[in-house]
């Protein structure tokens, strides 16, 4: 039995290992690997993804950023996604490594383990919370303070939204804001439209629906 | 002739064909009102810069494609194991049409660089629209998170200016796109 | 990404039918601000305007083969955004005229103020109340600044004709608006 359980193991962490190596060759200078390595098979053997590792090296290198730079950012993205890990099991999600960087990419745009969690325990399956991380660091991303952000998120989760209507809360937010409201302000007011539209239904329309906005001009 | 036609001499007047000078004394009030009529038109510029976007996602809607999930290779035996100790992958990822804009009048050179395409500032260069500075790129793009900056003339890192932006880690800023 | 040229319109609308889909974009970016003024004063409202230029692409898109000068591709595009826009004046009778109190004029306080787009506004509606064909006549001489052979030319009516519609549309204009100073 724990053979047969070690050699799979194995076998993944090789799997990894050549993984990581692969992407990166060419791309960054020989000490940034192994630092990548070595931070990637220690994160993944703990069930984070390395992803972003990868991608943070990559970039880093991309833009001519000195080794120890890069490194320094390396380490704190590997802090980062323990930190989205560790508040994902506690509301209740266990080793999924996209929710993990998603969460990651949640605290890089300046929210806390502790939003984190509360998303977590909307109750949300994984597929769901993972785009909601990412919506909810994109909102952060956009001056919305966490409050508000987790706020309208929590809200859009727990009605069981479609995915498309979560992706496009940061462009709401975005012509709310054009049109002079606050980001807090901006989030409140969907937050409270997504509330009332859960318990009563949608609003009756003027005719002629609008197609979402993108998320970028 | 009821009282409310404009008499055909104001008309003529509108229509540019003659000037308030050549109007007879008693069609002055009427002409000068026709002629603060047309200074009331609205000729506004409008521009839609989101309606390129919308298009070719449009378009790309009614011909959906979805990214193939690759499998990694495996022994047989091991990967039944290999299978059930891999955390959740991606579902197939449905690709989104992804207009990207920079006004920059006095570049050179403008590319794109990100996540989607291992930051490499060759890989994307923006065409520039003749004389008004607008660089566009159109994008195909994985259902996802992405993250990516624009490059000037090789050298400079520029967030977009209309979209959210988080710190790089290195004392910049990147731009988010949350797909 | 594949570089782009500043090409020709025919050259792009072939490559597209050719399968170079993408490029389509091109098409689009170049022209959607040309008729956006045309289509804002026609209908009204800015977000209605949106929707018909992206109709009008979207159409055009489809109908792409059928365009028989490639070189000439804006001006058969008018077309298409014309009928979608008069489809649109067919639609929405009764709800275009609150919308252009709205909308219209929001834009350039600073351009004369308050009266100026009261002025404005108050334009806009008459303009809604006359028929799509004599706005149009008056939106493409007096906003966009053609002459009456230039619009006879796009329109492929007689300028006789053309000064007939307008006329009118003074007169209407005129009634409707003969309490504003």
């Amino acid at each position: 039995m724990i053979t047969l359980v070690a050699l799979p193991l194995a076998l993944l962490s090789m799997q990894q290992g050549t993984g990581i190596a692969q992407r990166l060759t060419g791309r960054v200078p020989p000490q940034i690997a192994s630092l990548v390595e070595e931070l990637g098979t220690a994160a993944s053997a703990r069930g984070l993804p390395i992803d972003p590792l990868i991608e943070k090296a990559i970039e880093g290198s991309a833009k001519g950023v000195a080794p120890e730079r890069v490194a320094s950012a390396l380490r704190l993205v590997a802090m980062q996604l323990d930190t989205a890990a560790v508040a994902l099991r506690d509301g209740g999600l266990v080793s999924d490594t996209l929710a993990i960087a998603a969460g990651e990419f949640a605290i890089t745009a300046g929210l806390s383990g502790s939003d984190i969690t509360a998303l977590a325990r909307t109750g949300a399956n994984p597929a769901a919370l993972t785009v909601g991380l990412r919506v909810a660091g994109t909102l952060a991303a956009l001056g919305v303070p966490p409050a508000e952000d987790i706020g309208l998120v929590s809200v859009a989760l727990r009605s069981g939204e479609p995915v498309s209507a979560l992706l496009s809360l940061p462009a709401n937010v975005q012509s709310a804001i054009a049109k002079g409201a606050t980001p807090a302000q901006a989030a409140a007011g969907l937050a409270r439209a997504a509330a009332a539209q859960a318990a009563h239904g949608p609003p009756p329309g003027r005719g002629g629906g609008h197609p979402p906005h993108p998320p970028h001009p | 002739m009821s009282g409310h036609e404009l008499h055909p001499l104001v008309k003529q007047l509108l229509d540019g064909d003659i000037t308030l000078a050549d109007l007879p004394a008693e069609l002055r009030a009427e002409g000068e009102w026709a002629l603060r009529l047309l200074a009331g038109v609205d000729r506004t510029d409008v521009s839609m810069p989101a309606v390129t976007w919308r298009v070719m996602a449009q378009l790309e809607r009614r011909r959906r494609r979805f990214l193939p999930w690759l499998l990694a290779p495996a022994l047989a035996i091991a990967a039944a194991l290999v299978i059930w100790l891999v955390p959740r992958t991606p579902a197939p990822a449905s690709l989104v049409t992804v207009r990207f804009v920079l006004v920059a009048p006095d570049a050179k050179q403008v590319s794109l660089a990100g996540t989607f395409n291992q930051w490499d500032p060759q890989a994307t260069p923006l065409v520039r629209a003749g004389a008004t500075g607008v660089w566009t790129a159109t994008l195909m793009l994985p259902a996802g998170q992405h993250q990516y900056a624009f490059v000037v003339d090789g050298a400079r890192w520029v967030p977009d200016p209309g979209a959210p932006a988080i710190d790089d880690g290195f004392g910049r800023r990147n731009s988010v796109l949350t797909l | 990404m594949r570089p782009e040229s500043q090409a020709a319109d025919g050259e792009i609308v072939r490559a597209v039918l050719a399968g170079d889909r993408e490029r389509y974009a091109q098409l689009v970016d170049r022209y959607r601000d040309r008729y956006a003024r045309y289509a804002t004063r026609m209908l009204g409202s800015v977000d209605a305007a949106e929707d018909a230029v992206q109709d009008a692409f979207v159409r055009a898109y489809d109908q792409l083969a059928q365009c028989k000068e490639p070189d000439k591709f804006v001006g058969w595009f008018f077309l298409i955004l014309r009928n979608r826009c008069f489809a649109e004046r067919r639609r929405n009778r009764s709800s275009a005229s609150l919308e252009a109190a709205n909308d219209v004029a929001a834009v350039d306080r600073a351009d004369g103020g308050a009266e100026t787009a009261e002025q404005r506004r108050a334009l806009q509606r008459a303009l809604l109340e006359l028929t799509a064909d004599q706005r149009e006549v008056f939106v493409l001489k007096h906003v966009e600044g053609l002459s009456y052979g230039e619009i006879a030319d796009r329109l492929g009516t007689s300028i006789p004709s053309l000064k007939m519609r307008m006329h009118r549309a003074y007169d209407k204009l005129r009634e409707q608006l003969r309490d504003h100073t």
